[in-house]
């Protein structure tokens, strides 16, 4: 589970680095209007705010592509440890094909 | 539908990946003493005298190397980057990225091993381990022990110096993009902004966690340059090396026996490699991606060597060829200067060129040109077609300048600016309204395109201009 959390994370915390570089480089947020108020009291708010926007986008792409990545086995698999599985089960422990 | 499960091989494999992260052996590296370690010092020592220092240093009355992300302008010494010269600043990313891909293919990870912010606070903060909790055979102990007052005491004196050199880091970060004499009066006041308040913590945290917890495992699964570094390398390329035609058969023995006679190598199986290591790798078994260059095994073995009153280099710098057998290590230096260096180099000074010409020819002026939205064209008294701009011009360099707006496109036109002093202070911008008039037997179409260009009155070089259209109706 950490590993996982670690390879949303970090690739996005990467990624957001060099988009928010990249879109303020191009847009100077105290231009940037919202209902013609300026959105950001300072630049460097909105630089932090960016930042951690586009972490969270990154996050949410790096967090479907892990989901998406579950494989049929995983999505089918029996959530139970087989010696707690009802009786009767098929795939109860002892059976011949189960692991 | 019959539920599949997975098989006993997918179980095992999910189990060694899970303890990857999650039951690491931790790893504590014994301190090791010699050439590379001077050098590792001294490194270390460079690097953080220039990351603390250059912040304070002044130059002709602004600080020497500021991001000032407030006023999106860089300060790089003598050069006043703005965001429109974003170029440049791309530019020298590119050419460090492109030397350290050189670097790397002549002599290895150097990179890694010598001057890796990661390795370098890894090491200072081993340092200060070392001092408050001992060496690496204490530090085992220390990790078994419950907690007691004198466990406490360690590793809070730890934990207390760590933070100290973390809170610096992020401070000094926090000071390339906030000016650092103003940040540094507002942190003796307790009164930094809050944004700088938080980046200076959230640099710091990752400074304590990254060279006090995850150490090599920074290098071994996040760095991407670690899981790449390795297209650079060819068989020429400056290895760390056991060497195994010396070594092996492997095996303690007595100094004072005669071991070529027993068959013996020269390794005496002591392990100083393996405890040394920062990685926790052993390198007889050949290189490995962990490896990160920092020869720390070259001094540990070439010690043990030295007592034992055999040659040094046992494990040392050298290239696959030379383990192969093609050459010798003298040669080396002769197969530096082959075609994948070559032709790096040779990109590289190009790139290095082509920044230095278009830097010196950059002209430290720039203009936008914004036509008036509500009115697009309309007549005046005597005739002629009068269009509205606002012209904005960036004086980028660091005097005043007075400056006059001309156009050309099309016969007589004349640019009325109501200001009369268009002046713009050093680093400044203003935004000029401008009309232009034309006589509309002078125009050709419904939209013609006109230049419109500022100049400095008394530097007839600083000059810019950029295109816009006049429009007929």
């Amino acid at each position: 589970m950490l590993k996982r959390l670690i390879t949303v994370l970090w690739p996005s915390f990467l990624i957001a680095g060099v988009a928010d570089v990249l879109f303020f480089t191009l847009f100077d947020p105290t231009q940037l209007l919202y209902k013609e108020e300026p959105l950001f009291e300072s630049h460097l708010a909105a630089y932090t705010v960016g930042f951690f926007l586009f972490w969270l986008m990154g996050i949410g792409s790096s967090a479907l592509t892990c989901y998406f990545q579950r494989s049929a086995d995983d999505i089918n698999r029996c959530p139970l440890v087989p010696s707690a599985r009802p009786e009767g089960c098929p795939k109860k422990e002892g059976c011949a094909d189960c692991s | 539908m019959e539920p599949n499960t997975p098989t006993a091989q997918q179980q095992a494999q999910g189990e060694e990946e899970q303890s990857l992260y999650e039951v690491r052996q931790k790893i504590q590296p014994r301190a090791v003493h010699g050439w590379f370690a001077n050098w590792r010092v001294a490194l270390v020592l460079f690097t953080q005298l220039l990351y603390y220092g250059l912040p304070w240093l002044k130059w002709d009355g602004h600080q020497a190397i500021l991001f000032d992300l407030a006023a999106r302008k860089f300060y790089i010494f003598d050069l006043t980057l703005w965001p429109q010269d974003f170029i440049w600043l791309t530019g020298i990313l590119v050419i460090s990225a492109l030397s350290l891909f050189l670097f790397t293919a002549v002599a290895g990870r150097l990179w890694c091993g010598f001057a890796c912010p990661q390795t370098v606070y890894t090491e200072i903060f081993m340092w200060i381990e070392e001092w408050a909790e001992g060496g690496h055979l204490a530090r085992k102990k220390l990790d078994t022990l419950p907690w007691n007052v004198e466990k406490i005491r360690k590793r809070g004196l730890k934990h207390l110096l760590w933070f100290l050199i973390a809170f610096w880091t992020g401070f000094t970060f926090v000071g390339y993009f906030s000016p650092i004499t103003t940040l540094w009066n507002e942190l003796l006041t307790f009164n930094t902004g809050p944004w700088e308040t938080f980046w200076i913590f959230f640099y710091a945290f990752a400074t304590w966690g990254n060279a006090g917890f995850m150490r090599e495992q920074v290098c071994k699964y996040m760095c991407p340059y670690a899981r790449f570094q390795s297209v650079m390398f060819d068989p020429d390329t400056l290895i760390i090396s056991y060497d195994p035609a010396r070594g092996e058969p492997r095996g303690p023995r007595s100094k004072k026996l005669d071991y070529k006679a027993q068959g013996m190598g020269d390794c005496v199986d002591c392990g100083i490699c393996v405890q040394v290591c920062p990685t926790g790798i052993d390198i007889r078994k050949g290189l490995q991606y962990e490896c990160i260059g920092c020869a720390a095994c070259i001094d540990g073995c070439d010690q043990v060597m030295e007592k034992m009153g055999y040659p040094k280099g046992l494990i040392r710098y050298t290239t696959e060829n030379v383990m192969k057998g093609k050459y010798a290590d003298k040669n080396i230096l002769s197969h530096v200067f082959r075609p994948r260096v070559l032709v790096y180099t040779a990109i590289l000074l190009a790139i290095m060129i082509a920044f230095l010409v278009t830097l010196a020819n950059r002209v430290p002026l720039r203009t936008e040109v914004i036509r008036d939205r509500l009115t697009l064209s309309r007549s005046t008294e005597d005739g002629r077609l009068e269009n509205l701009y606002t012209v904005r011009i960036l004086n980028m360099q660091d005097k005043l300048h007075k400056f006059k707006i001309t156009a050309t496109g099309a016969e007589d036109i004349q640019v009325v600016a109501d200001e009369k002093d268009l002046k713009a202070g050093p680093q400044q911008s203003i935004n000029v309204p401008v009309r232009l008039l034309i006589d509309p037997i002078n125009l050709k179409g419904p939209s013609t395109p006109v230049m419109i260009r500022a100049q400095a009155e008394d530097d007839p070089e600083l000059i810019s201009e950029t295109k816009s259209s006049f429009l007929r109706r």
